[in-house]
Protein backbone atom coordinates (compact mmCIF):
# COMPACT_ATOMS: atom_id res chain seq x y z
CA UNK A 1 0.00 0.00 0.00
CA UNK A 2 2.94 2.20 1.21
CA UNK A 3 4.27 1.53 -2.33
CA UNK A 4 1.55 2.68 -3.92
CA UNK A 5 0.69 5.80 -2.79
CA UNK A 6 4.47 6.57 -3.30
CA UNK A 7 3.19 6.53 -7.18
CA UNK A 8 0.30 9.03 -6.16
CA UNK A 9 0.37 12.65 -7.62
CA UNK A 10 3.91 12.23 -9.16
CA UNK A 11 3.85 13.36 -12.58
CA UNK A 12 6.93 14.14 -15.04
CA UNK A 13 8.28 16.71 -16.26
CA UNK A 14 11.32 16.89 -18.36
CA UNK A 15 12.84 20.01 -19.40
CA UNK A 16 16.00 20.61 -21.97
CA UNK A 17 18.44 20.64 -19.47
CA UNK A 18 17.73 17.20 -18.21
CA UNK A 19 16.87 15.94 -21.75
CA UNK A 20 20.30 17.27 -22.51
CA UNK A 21 22.05 15.18 -19.30
CA UNK A 22 20.00 12.56 -20.28
CA UNK A 23 21.55 12.21 -24.27
CA UNK A 24 24.80 12.72 -23.09
CA UNK A 25 24.85 9.57 -21.12
CA UNK A 26 23.02 7.59 -23.82
CA UNK A 27 25.56 8.65 -26.54
CA UNK A 28 28.44 7.63 -24.05
CA UNK A 29 26.67 4.41 -23.29
CA UNK A 30 26.06 3.34 -27.00
CA UNK A 31 29.19 4.37 -27.90
CA UNK A 32 31.23 1.67 -24.86
CA UNK A 33 28.84 -0.97 -25.27
CA UNK A 34 28.25 -1.41 -28.78
CA UNK A 35 24.29 -1.06 -28.67
CA UNK A 36 22.19 0.25 -31.80
CA UNK A 37 19.65 1.74 -29.73
CA UNK A 38 18.71 3.21 -26.44
CA UNK A 39 15.06 4.36 -25.26
CA UNK A 40 14.32 5.42 -21.74
CA UNK A 41 10.21 4.60 -20.94
CA UNK A 42 8.22 6.10 -17.98
CA UNK A 43 6.79 2.76 -16.11
CA UNK A 44 3.38 4.14 -17.53
CA UNK A 45 4.32 3.22 -21.18
CA UNK A 46 5.40 6.93 -22.52
CA UNK A 47 8.51 7.26 -24.21
CA UNK A 48 10.85 9.95 -22.50
CA UNK A 49 13.26 9.72 -25.19
CA UNK A 50 15.59 7.47 -27.59
CA UNK A 51 19.33 7.61 -28.56
CA UNK A 52 20.75 5.88 -31.67
CA UNK A 53 19.80 4.26 -34.98
CA UNK A 54 17.08 4.73 -36.91
CA UNK A 55 14.51 1.79 -35.89
CA UNK A 56 11.61 0.27 -38.06
CA UNK A 57 9.35 0.09 -34.49
CA UNK A 58 6.64 2.17 -33.53
CA UNK A 59 8.06 4.39 -30.53
CA UNK A 60 4.57 4.79 -29.20
CA UNK A 61 3.95 0.67 -29.57
CA UNK A 62 7.06 -0.44 -28.24
CA UNK A 63 7.23 1.82 -25.15
CA UNK A 64 3.65 0.41 -24.01
CA UNK A 65 5.04 -2.86 -24.77
CA UNK A 66 8.18 -2.33 -22.54
CA UNK A 67 6.39 -1.15 -19.67
CA UNK A 68 3.52 -3.81 -19.56
CA UNK A 69 6.29 -6.68 -19.87
CA UNK A 70 8.48 -5.44 -17.30
CA UNK A 71 4.91 -4.43 -15.01
CA UNK A 72 3.95 -8.35 -15.89
CA UNK A 73 7.82 -9.33 -14.42
CA UNK A 74 7.40 -7.48 -11.35
CA UNK A 75 4.33 -9.70 -10.46
CA UNK A 76 6.06 -12.93 -10.89
CA UNK A 77 8.98 -11.03 -8.75
CA UNK A 78 6.55 -10.63 -5.80
CA UNK A 79 5.42 -13.89 -6.20
CA UNK A 80 9.07 -15.14 -5.71
CA UNK A 81 9.22 -12.66 -2.28
CA UNK A 82 11.02 -10.06 -4.73
CA UNK A 83 10.29 -6.49 -4.82
CA UNK A 84 10.54 -6.48 -8.70
CA UNK A 85 13.13 -7.73 -11.19
CA UNK A 86 15.77 -5.19 -12.04
CA UNK A 87 17.18 -6.08 -15.39
CA UNK A 88 14.78 -8.22 -17.70
CA UNK A 89 16.78 -9.76 -21.03
CA UNK A 90 14.56 -10.77 -24.29
CA UNK A 91 16.71 -12.58 -26.44
CA UNK A 92 15.88 -13.21 -30.57
CA UNK A 93 17.84 -14.91 -33.43
CA UNK A 94 19.24 -11.34 -34.36
CA UNK A 95 18.02 -8.54 -32.26
CA UNK A 96 17.94 -8.51 -28.28
CA UNK A 97 16.31 -6.05 -25.72
CA UNK A 98 17.41 -6.12 -22.36
CA UNK A 99 15.60 -3.75 -19.50
CA UNK A 100 17.38 -2.29 -16.89
CA UNK A 101 15.36 -0.42 -13.90
CA UNK A 102 16.32 3.16 -13.77
CA UNK A 103 15.64 4.85 -10.21
CA UNK A 104 12.14 3.68 -9.42
CA UNK A 105 9.85 5.06 -12.68
CA UNK A 106 12.30 4.51 -15.46
CA UNK A 107 13.34 1.76 -17.79
CA UNK A 108 16.56 2.05 -19.66
CA UNK A 109 15.49 -0.09 -23.03
CA UNK A 110 18.77 -1.31 -24.80
CA UNK A 111 18.58 -2.83 -28.24
CA UNK A 112 21.18 -4.66 -29.89
CA UNK A 113 22.53 -7.19 -32.00
CA UNK A 114 25.89 -9.66 -32.41
CA UNK A 115 27.52 -6.71 -32.95
CA UNK A 116 28.25 -6.72 -28.96
CA UNK A 117 27.71 -9.08 -25.98
CA UNK A 118 25.24 -9.10 -23.30
CA UNK A 119 28.12 -8.57 -21.19
CA UNK A 120 28.80 -5.74 -22.44
CA UNK A 121 25.28 -4.53 -22.59
CA UNK A 122 25.02 -5.34 -18.58
CA UNK A 123 28.13 -3.44 -17.70
CA UNK A 124 27.51 -0.18 -19.01
CA UNK A 125 23.74 -0.63 -18.85
CA UNK A 126 24.48 -0.79 -14.74
CA UNK A 127 26.78 2.44 -15.16
CA UNK A 128 24.47 4.41 -17.10
CA UNK A 129 21.32 3.43 -15.09
CA UNK A 130 22.92 5.35 -12.29
CA UNK A 131 23.71 8.04 -13.61
CA UNK A 132 19.93 8.32 -15.37
CA UNK A 133 19.00 7.81 -11.71
CA UNK A 134 20.29 11.31 -11.04
CA UNK A 135 18.63 13.08 -14.01
CA UNK A 136 15.27 11.72 -13.73
CA UNK A 137 14.81 12.32 -9.98
CA UNK A 138 14.59 15.77 -10.83
CA UNK A 139 11.84 15.07 -13.37
CA UNK A 140 9.29 13.46 -11.01
CA UNK A 141 7.48 16.29 -10.05
CA UNK A 142 3.96 16.31 -8.33
CA UNK A 143 0.97 17.00 -9.71
CA UNK A 144 0.26 19.89 -11.84
CA UNK A 145 3.70 21.00 -11.92
CA UNK A 146 4.81 22.66 -15.51
CA UNK A 147 1.15 23.04 -16.26
CA UNK A 148 1.55 26.58 -15.88
CA UNK A 149 3.46 26.98 -18.85
CA UNK A 150 0.95 25.39 -21.36
CA UNK A 151 -0.65 28.55 -21.42
CA UNK A 152 -4.26 29.66 -20.37
CA UNK A 153 -5.43 28.68 -23.87
CA UNK A 154 -4.41 25.12 -24.08
CA UNK A 155 -7.51 23.82 -22.88
CA UNK A 156 -9.77 25.38 -24.89
CA UNK A 157 -7.43 24.61 -28.01
CA UNK A 158 -7.49 21.19 -27.28
CA UNK A 159 -11.08 20.78 -27.06
CA UNK A 160 -11.13 22.12 -30.43
CA UNK A 161 -8.80 19.56 -31.61
CA UNK A 162 -10.75 16.76 -29.95
CA UNK A 163 -14.05 18.51 -31.68
CA UNK A 164 -12.77 18.20 -35.30
CA UNK A 165 -10.80 15.32 -34.62
CA UNK A 166 -14.32 13.21 -33.82
CA UNK A 167 -16.78 15.13 -35.29
CA UNK B 1 0.38 9.78 -14.65
CA UNK B 2 1.08 12.80 -17.29
CA UNK B 3 4.05 13.57 -18.21
CA UNK B 4 5.06 16.78 -19.55
CA UNK B 5 8.10 16.62 -22.13
CA UNK B 6 9.14 20.41 -22.39
CA UNK B 7 12.13 18.99 -24.14
CA UNK B 8 10.25 16.99 -26.79
CA UNK B 9 7.53 19.49 -27.02
CA UNK B 10 4.79 16.59 -25.87
CA UNK B 11 2.37 15.70 -23.39
CA UNK B 12 1.19 12.34 -22.81
CA UNK B 13 -1.86 11.35 -21.09
CA UNK B 14 -3.08 7.66 -20.80
CA UNK B 15 -7.32 6.71 -20.40
CA UNK B 16 -7.89 3.21 -19.84
CA UNK B 17 -11.25 1.29 -20.93
CA UNK B 18 -12.19 -0.79 -17.83
CA UNK B 19 -15.45 -3.42 -17.60
CA UNK B 20 -16.61 -6.45 -17.11
CA UNK B 21 -15.88 -9.37 -19.95
CA UNK B 22 -16.93 -9.03 -23.41
CA UNK B 23 -18.93 -5.56 -22.75
CA UNK B 24 -17.07 -3.92 -25.42
CA UNK B 25 -14.04 -2.59 -24.61
CA UNK B 26 -12.18 -4.01 -27.20
CA UNK B 27 -14.58 -2.68 -29.73
CA UNK B 28 -14.28 1.12 -28.65
CA UNK B 29 -10.90 0.65 -29.60
CA UNK B 30 -11.23 -1.20 -32.28
CA UNK B 31 -13.94 1.48 -33.74
CA UNK B 32 -11.39 4.46 -32.63
CA UNK B 33 -8.53 2.93 -34.82
CA UNK B 34 -10.84 1.98 -38.11
CA UNK B 35 -11.97 6.00 -37.76
CA UNK B 36 -9.30 7.25 -36.70
CA UNK B 37 -7.24 9.58 -39.47
CA UNK B 38 -3.36 7.67 -40.00
CA UNK B 39 -1.41 10.66 -38.85
CA UNK B 40 -3.23 10.86 -35.75
CA UNK B 41 -3.04 7.39 -34.80
CA UNK B 42 -0.38 4.82 -34.05
CA UNK B 43 -0.90 0.90 -34.36
CA UNK B 44 -3.29 -0.71 -32.48
CA UNK B 45 -1.56 -3.44 -30.57
CA UNK B 46 -3.78 -6.12 -29.19
CA UNK B 47 -2.01 -8.99 -26.56
CA UNK B 48 -5.38 -11.47 -26.79
CA UNK B 49 -5.96 -15.35 -26.38
CA UNK B 50 -6.51 -17.60 -28.68
CA UNK B 51 -10.01 -17.46 -28.30
CA UNK B 52 -9.50 -13.77 -28.75
CA UNK B 53 -10.34 -12.36 -25.19
CA UNK B 54 -7.89 -9.74 -24.18
CA UNK B 55 -5.22 -11.70 -22.44
CA UNK B 56 -2.87 -8.45 -21.10
CA UNK B 57 -3.99 -4.90 -22.52
CA UNK B 58 -4.95 -3.75 -26.02
CA UNK B 59 -3.14 -0.55 -26.82
CA UNK B 60 -3.37 2.18 -29.00
CA UNK B 61 -1.76 5.63 -29.35
CA UNK B 62 -4.10 8.39 -30.25
CA UNK B 63 -2.18 11.55 -31.35
CA UNK B 64 -4.60 15.08 -31.24
CA UNK B 65 -1.64 16.74 -33.14
CA UNK B 66 0.13 20.42 -31.94
CA UNK B 67 -1.84 22.37 -29.12
CA UNK B 68 -0.31 25.11 -28.41
CA UNK B 69 3.52 24.02 -29.23
CA UNK B 70 2.88 21.01 -27.79
CA UNK B 71 2.54 17.72 -29.46
CA UNK B 72 -0.70 16.14 -27.07
CA UNK B 73 -0.70 12.57 -27.29
CA UNK B 74 -3.64 9.88 -25.51
CA UNK B 75 -2.51 6.05 -25.06
CA UNK B 76 -5.43 4.33 -24.81
CA UNK B 77 -5.63 0.52 -23.35
CA UNK B 78 -8.31 -1.52 -22.64
CA UNK B 79 -8.04 -4.09 -19.63
CA UNK B 80 -8.90 -7.76 -19.65
CA UNK B 81 -12.11 -7.96 -18.26
CA UNK B 82 -12.53 -11.76 -16.95
CA UNK B 83 -12.26 -11.74 -13.17
CA UNK B 84 -9.67 -14.22 -13.26
CA UNK B 85 -7.15 -11.68 -14.45
CA UNK B 86 -7.45 -8.84 -11.80
CA UNK B 87 -3.72 -8.36 -11.56
CA UNK B 88 -3.21 -7.39 -15.06
CA UNK B 89 -5.73 -5.18 -14.78
CA UNK B 90 -4.54 -3.73 -12.16
CA UNK B 91 -0.82 -2.97 -13.55
CA UNK B 92 -2.48 -1.67 -16.73
CA UNK B 93 -4.72 0.88 -14.43
CA UNK B 94 -1.20 2.04 -13.37
CA UNK B 95 -0.51 5.71 -13.51
CA UNK B 96 -4.33 6.26 -15.73
CA UNK B 97 -5.69 9.70 -16.14
CA UNK B 98 -8.83 8.66 -17.04
CA UNK B 99 -11.38 5.70 -17.28
CA UNK B 100 -13.97 4.91 -19.18
CA UNK B 101 -16.13 2.11 -17.95
CA UNK B 102 -18.18 0.21 -20.38
CA UNK B 103 -20.78 -1.68 -19.37
CA UNK B 104 -23.45 -3.89 -20.74
CA UNK B 105 -26.57 -3.67 -20.90
CA UNK B 106 -27.40 -6.88 -21.04
CA UNK B 107 -30.05 -8.24 -17.96
CA UNK B 108 -28.01 -11.22 -17.34
CA UNK B 109 -25.12 -9.13 -16.59
CA UNK B 110 -25.46 -6.45 -14.39
CA UNK B 111 -23.94 -8.21 -11.05
CA UNK B 112 -20.69 -8.56 -13.80
CA UNK B 113 -21.15 -4.63 -13.96
CA UNK B 114 -21.12 -3.90 -10.47
CA UNK B 115 -18.46 -6.52 -9.42
CA UNK B 116 -16.04 -4.78 -11.91
CA UNK B 117 -17.30 -1.40 -10.68
CA UNK B 118 -16.05 -2.72 -6.97
CA UNK B 119 -13.16 -3.95 -8.59
CA UNK B 120 -11.75 -0.76 -10.37
CA UNK B 121 -12.71 1.26 -6.95
CA UNK B 122 -10.78 -1.33 -5.19
CA UNK B 123 -7.74 -1.51 -7.54
CA UNK B 124 -7.62 2.39 -7.43
CA UNK B 125 -7.67 2.57 -3.33
CA UNK B 126 -4.30 -0.10 -3.96
CA UNK B 127 -2.75 2.75 -5.84
CA UNK B 128 -4.09 5.44 -3.35
CA UNK B 129 -5.82 6.74 -5.47
CA UNK B 130 -9.86 7.79 -5.41
CA UNK B 131 -12.60 7.11 -8.37
CA UNK B 132 -14.40 10.36 -7.21
CA UNK B 133 -11.19 12.46 -7.84
CA UNK B 134 -10.49 10.91 -11.29
CA UNK B 135 -12.19 11.59 -14.48
CA UNK B 136 -14.45 8.86 -15.17
CA UNK B 137 -17.79 8.01 -17.46
CA UNK B 138 -19.85 5.58 -17.85
CA UNK B 139 -20.78 3.97 -21.44
CA UNK B 140 -23.78 1.62 -21.62
CA UNK B 141 -23.10 -0.43 -24.66
CA UNK B 142 -24.96 -2.57 -26.24
CA UNK B 143 -28.10 -0.39 -26.33
CA UNK B 144 -29.26 -2.29 -29.44
CA UNK B 145 -30.12 -5.67 -27.48
CA UNK B 146 -33.70 -6.08 -27.61
CA UNK B 147 -33.62 -7.25 -23.68
CA UNK B 148 -31.35 -4.20 -22.76
CA UNK B 149 -31.86 -3.47 -19.39
CA UNK B 150 -33.80 0.49 -18.77
CA UNK B 151 -31.46 3.17 -18.93
CA UNK B 152 -33.01 4.68 -15.81
CA UNK B 153 -32.23 1.09 -13.97
CA UNK B 154 -28.77 1.17 -15.18
CA UNK B 155 -28.49 4.65 -14.20
CA UNK B 156 -30.00 3.75 -10.28
CA UNK B 157 -27.55 0.72 -9.65
CA UNK B 158 -24.57 1.72 -11.81
CA UNK B 159 -24.06 5.41 -11.74
CA UNK B 160 -25.46 6.42 -7.76
CA UNK B 161 -22.64 9.40 -8.33
CA UNK B 162 -23.99 10.91 -11.13
CA UNK B 163 -21.14 11.04 -13.67
CA UNK B 164 -21.30 11.65 -16.87
CA UNK B 165 -22.74 8.40 -18.87
CA UNK B 166 -23.17 7.55 -22.78
CA UNK B 167 -25.52 4.80 -24.46
CA UNK B 168 -23.65 3.00 -27.14
CA UNK B 169 -23.33 0.09 -29.80
CA UNK B 170 -19.78 -0.08 -30.05
CA UNK B 171 -19.63 -2.86 -32.52
CA UNK B 172 -21.29 -0.33 -34.88
CA UNK B 173 -19.35 2.75 -33.70
CA UNK B 174 -23.25 4.60 -32.13
CA UNK B 175 -21.60 6.64 -29.12
CA UNK B 176 -17.93 5.40 -29.11
CA UNK B 177 -16.28 8.74 -30.26
CA UNK B 178 -18.82 11.08 -27.87
CA UNK B 179 -17.60 8.66 -25.02
CA UNK B 180 -14.02 9.34 -26.09
CA UNK B 181 -14.36 12.65 -26.81
CA UNK B 182 -16.23 13.99 -23.00
CA UNK B 183 -13.50 11.45 -21.20
CA UNK B 184 -10.42 13.60 -23.28
CA UNK B 185 -12.68 17.02 -22.39
CA UNK B 186 -12.48 16.12 -18.81
CA UNK B 187 -8.82 14.79 -18.86
CA UNK B 188 -8.10 17.89 -20.21
CA UNK B 189 -9.94 19.84 -18.40
CA UNK B 190 -7.95 18.37 -15.28
CA UNK B 191 -4.65 19.28 -16.33
CA UNK B 192 -6.16 22.81 -16.62
CA UNK B 193 -7.83 22.67 -13.18
CA UNK B 194 -4.25 21.76 -11.98
CA UNK B 195 -2.62 24.99 -13.98
CA UNK B 196 -5.26 27.36 -12.28
CA UNK B 197 -4.36 25.99 -9.21
CA UNK B 198 -0.92 25.88 -9.65
CA UNK B 199 -1.14 29.93 -10.49
CA UNK B 200 -2.52 30.42 -6.92
CA UNK B 201 -6.16 31.04 -8.11
CA UNK B 202 -9.65 29.36 -7.12
CA UNK B 203 -10.07 26.75 -9.95
CA UNK B 204 -13.47 27.30 -11.60
CA UNK B 205 -15.26 25.28 -14.04
CA UNK B 206 -15.94 27.75 -17.06
CA UNK B 207 -18.27 24.91 -18.68
CA UNK B 208 -21.62 27.15 -19.12
CA UNK B 209 -24.82 25.06 -18.35
CA UNK B 210 -27.40 24.78 -20.37
CA UNK B 211 -30.02 27.53 -21.33
CA UNK B 212 -33.26 27.02 -18.56
CA UNK B 213 -31.27 23.67 -17.84
CA UNK B 214 -31.35 24.50 -14.28
CA UNK B 215 -27.70 22.87 -13.86
CA UNK B 216 -25.20 24.84 -11.87
CA UNK B 217 -21.98 25.86 -12.61
CA UNK B 218 -19.66 23.56 -10.94
CA UNK B 219 -16.60 25.23 -8.79
CA UNK B 220 -14.32 24.87 -6.46
CA UNK B 221 -15.66 27.12 -4.54
CA UNK B 222 -19.13 25.68 -3.97
CA UNK B 223 -19.26 23.91 -1.20
CA UNK B 224 -18.59 19.71 -1.77
CA UNK B 225 -21.86 18.27 -3.27
CA UNK B 226 -20.93 14.97 -3.10
CA UNK B 227 -21.63 14.09 0.93
CA UNK B 228 -18.92 12.28 3.04
CA UNK B 229 -19.94 8.50 4.24
CA UNK B 230 -16.63 7.48 5.17
CA UNK B 231 -15.96 4.95 2.75
CA UNK B 232 -14.84 5.44 -1.27
CA UNK B 233 -17.76 5.69 -3.60
CA UNK B 234 -20.41 5.96 -0.93
CA UNK B 235 -21.28 8.92 -1.65
CA UNK B 236 -24.79 10.12 -1.67
CA UNK B 237 -25.59 13.22 -3.87
CA UNK B 238 -27.80 15.70 -2.55
CA UNK B 239 -30.68 16.73 -4.71
CA UNK B 240 -28.59 20.23 -6.09
CA UNK B 241 -26.72 17.88 -8.08
CA UNK B 242 -26.78 18.87 -11.90
CA UNK B 243 -28.92 16.18 -13.78
CA UNK B 244 -27.56 13.14 -14.10
CA UNK B 245 -26.39 13.46 -18.35
CA UNK B 246 -26.95 10.53 -20.67
CA UNK B 247 -25.65 12.30 -24.11
CA UNK B 248 -27.48 10.82 -26.98
CA UNK B 249 -25.04 8.65 -29.15
CA UNK B 250 -25.55 10.21 -32.52
CA UNK B 251 -26.72 8.05 -35.40
CA UNK B 252 -23.36 7.66 -37.15
CA UNK B 253 -22.57 5.93 -40.34
CA UNK B 254 -22.65 2.16 -39.69
CA UNK B 255 -19.14 0.64 -39.86
CA UNK B 256 -18.13 -2.98 -40.85
CA UNK B 257 -17.80 -5.13 -37.66
CA UNK B 258 -14.13 -5.52 -36.30
CA UNK B 259 -12.83 -8.96 -36.57
CA UNK B 260 -12.88 -9.48 -33.26
CA UNK B 261 -16.51 -9.48 -33.28
CA UNK B 262 -18.08 -10.52 -30.37
CA UNK B 263 -21.52 -12.10 -31.61
CA UNK B 264 -23.85 -9.79 -30.26
CA UNK B 265 -27.29 -9.96 -31.62
CA UNK B 266 -29.08 -7.12 -31.87
CA UNK B 267 -30.40 -3.98 -34.05
CA UNK B 268 -28.30 -1.77 -36.12
CA UNK B 269 -29.96 1.03 -34.82
CA UNK B 270 -29.43 2.95 -31.05
CA UNK B 271 -32.74 2.75 -29.82
CA UNK B 272 -33.63 6.54 -29.40
CA UNK B 273 -36.41 6.33 -27.01
CA UNK B 274 -34.50 4.58 -24.32
CA UNK B 275 -32.41 8.29 -24.52
CA UNK B 276 -33.43 10.44 -22.13
CA UNK B 277 -31.90 13.65 -22.63
CA UNK B 278 -32.75 16.14 -25.97
CA UNK B 279 -32.46 13.82 -28.67
CA UNK B 280 -31.03 16.21 -31.33
CA UNK B 281 -27.28 16.02 -32.06
CA UNK B 282 -26.85 19.68 -30.64
CA UNK B 283 -28.24 18.81 -27.18
CA UNK B 284 -26.52 15.89 -26.83
CA UNK B 285 -23.68 18.16 -27.33
CA UNK B 286 -24.47 20.39 -25.05
CA UNK B 287 -25.23 17.38 -22.31
CA UNK B 288 -21.95 16.29 -22.87
CA UNK B 289 -20.50 19.76 -22.61
CA UNK B 290 -22.10 20.62 -19.37
CA UNK B 291 -21.71 17.05 -17.52
CA UNK B 292 -21.26 17.69 -13.72
CA UNK B 293 -17.64 18.05 -13.73
CA UNK B 294 -15.85 16.65 -10.78
CA UNK B 295 -13.70 19.15 -8.51
CA UNK B 296 -11.19 17.16 -6.55
CA UNK B 297 -12.61 16.59 -2.97
CA UNK B 298 -10.41 18.46 -0.50
CA UNK B 299 -11.62 15.71 1.84
CA UNK B 300 -9.69 13.01 0.38
CA UNK B 301 -6.34 14.08 -1.32
CA UNK B 302 -4.69 16.03 1.32
CA UNK B 303 -5.19 14.14 4.02
CA UNK B 304 -1.76 12.11 4.15
CA UNK B 305 -0.11 15.77 4.57
CA UNK B 306 -2.56 16.19 7.46
CA UNK B 307 -1.29 13.59 8.98
CA UNK B 308 2.23 14.41 8.86
CA UNK B 309 1.85 18.11 9.86
CA UNK B 310 -0.36 16.71 12.89
CA UNK B 311 3.24 14.16 13.20
CA UNK B 312 5.33 17.13 13.12
CA UNK B 313 3.65 19.46 15.32
CA UNK B 314 3.40 16.34 18.06
CA UNK B 315 7.01 15.66 17.74
CA UNK B 316 8.06 18.75 20.04
CA UNK B 317 5.29 18.46 22.66
CA UNK B 318 6.01 15.28 23.50
CA UNK B 319 9.64 16.53 23.96
CA UNK B 320 8.67 19.05 25.85
CA UNK B 321 6.61 16.40 28.22
CA UNK B 322 9.44 14.10 28.45
CA UNK B 323 11.93 17.05 29.35
CA UNK B 324 9.46 18.73 32.33
CA UNK B 325 8.96 15.17 34.14
CA UNK B 326 12.96 14.68 33.90
CA UNK B 327 13.23 17.93 35.44
CA UNK B 328 10.49 17.17 37.96
CA UNK B 329 12.01 14.18 39.25
CA UNK B 330 15.78 15.57 39.45
CA UNK B 331 14.33 18.95 41.51
CA UNK B 332 12.48 15.56 43.53
CA UNK B 333 15.77 13.75 44.36
CA UNK B 334 17.55 17.13 44.89
CA UNK B 335 14.86 17.84 47.59
CA UNK B 336 15.34 14.63 49.12
CA UNK B 337 19.17 14.67 49.13
CA UNK B 338 19.01 17.97 51.42
CA UNK B 339 16.25 17.09 53.34
CA UNK B 340 18.03 13.58 54.50
CA UNK B 341 21.14 15.42 55.23
CA UNK B 342 19.39 17.94 57.63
Amino acid sequence: MTEYRAEKERWMVIEEREMERIHAVLGEFLKLSGAKCALLIDKDGYLITKHGGQSSFHDDTISALVAGSFAATKEMARLLGEEEFSVLYHQGRHENIQLTLVGDRVLLTVIFDEQTTLGMIRLYAKEAAMKLAEVMAAASAPAGAGSARLGQGFSASAKDKLDSLFQ
Amino acid sequence: MVQINFARKEINCKIVYYGPGMSGKTTNLEIIHKKTPDENKGELTCIATEGDRTLFFDFMPLNLGNIMGMNTKFQLYTVPGQVYYNSTRKLVLRGADGIIFVADSAPDKMDENLESLRNLEENLREYGRDAQDMPIVIQFNKRDLPEAVPLGELQEKLNPRKIPTFEAVAKSGDGVFQTLKALAGLVIENLNRTTRKEKGTRATESLEPAPGSGRRIVTADSPPEVESSGQSGGGRIPARRPIPVSATANAEAPVNSPARRRGVAGRPALQQDAVRSSGANAGAERAELTAPVRVPSPRVSPAPDRKISRDLSAAPRRGMTVLLVVLGIVVAAAAVFFVSRG
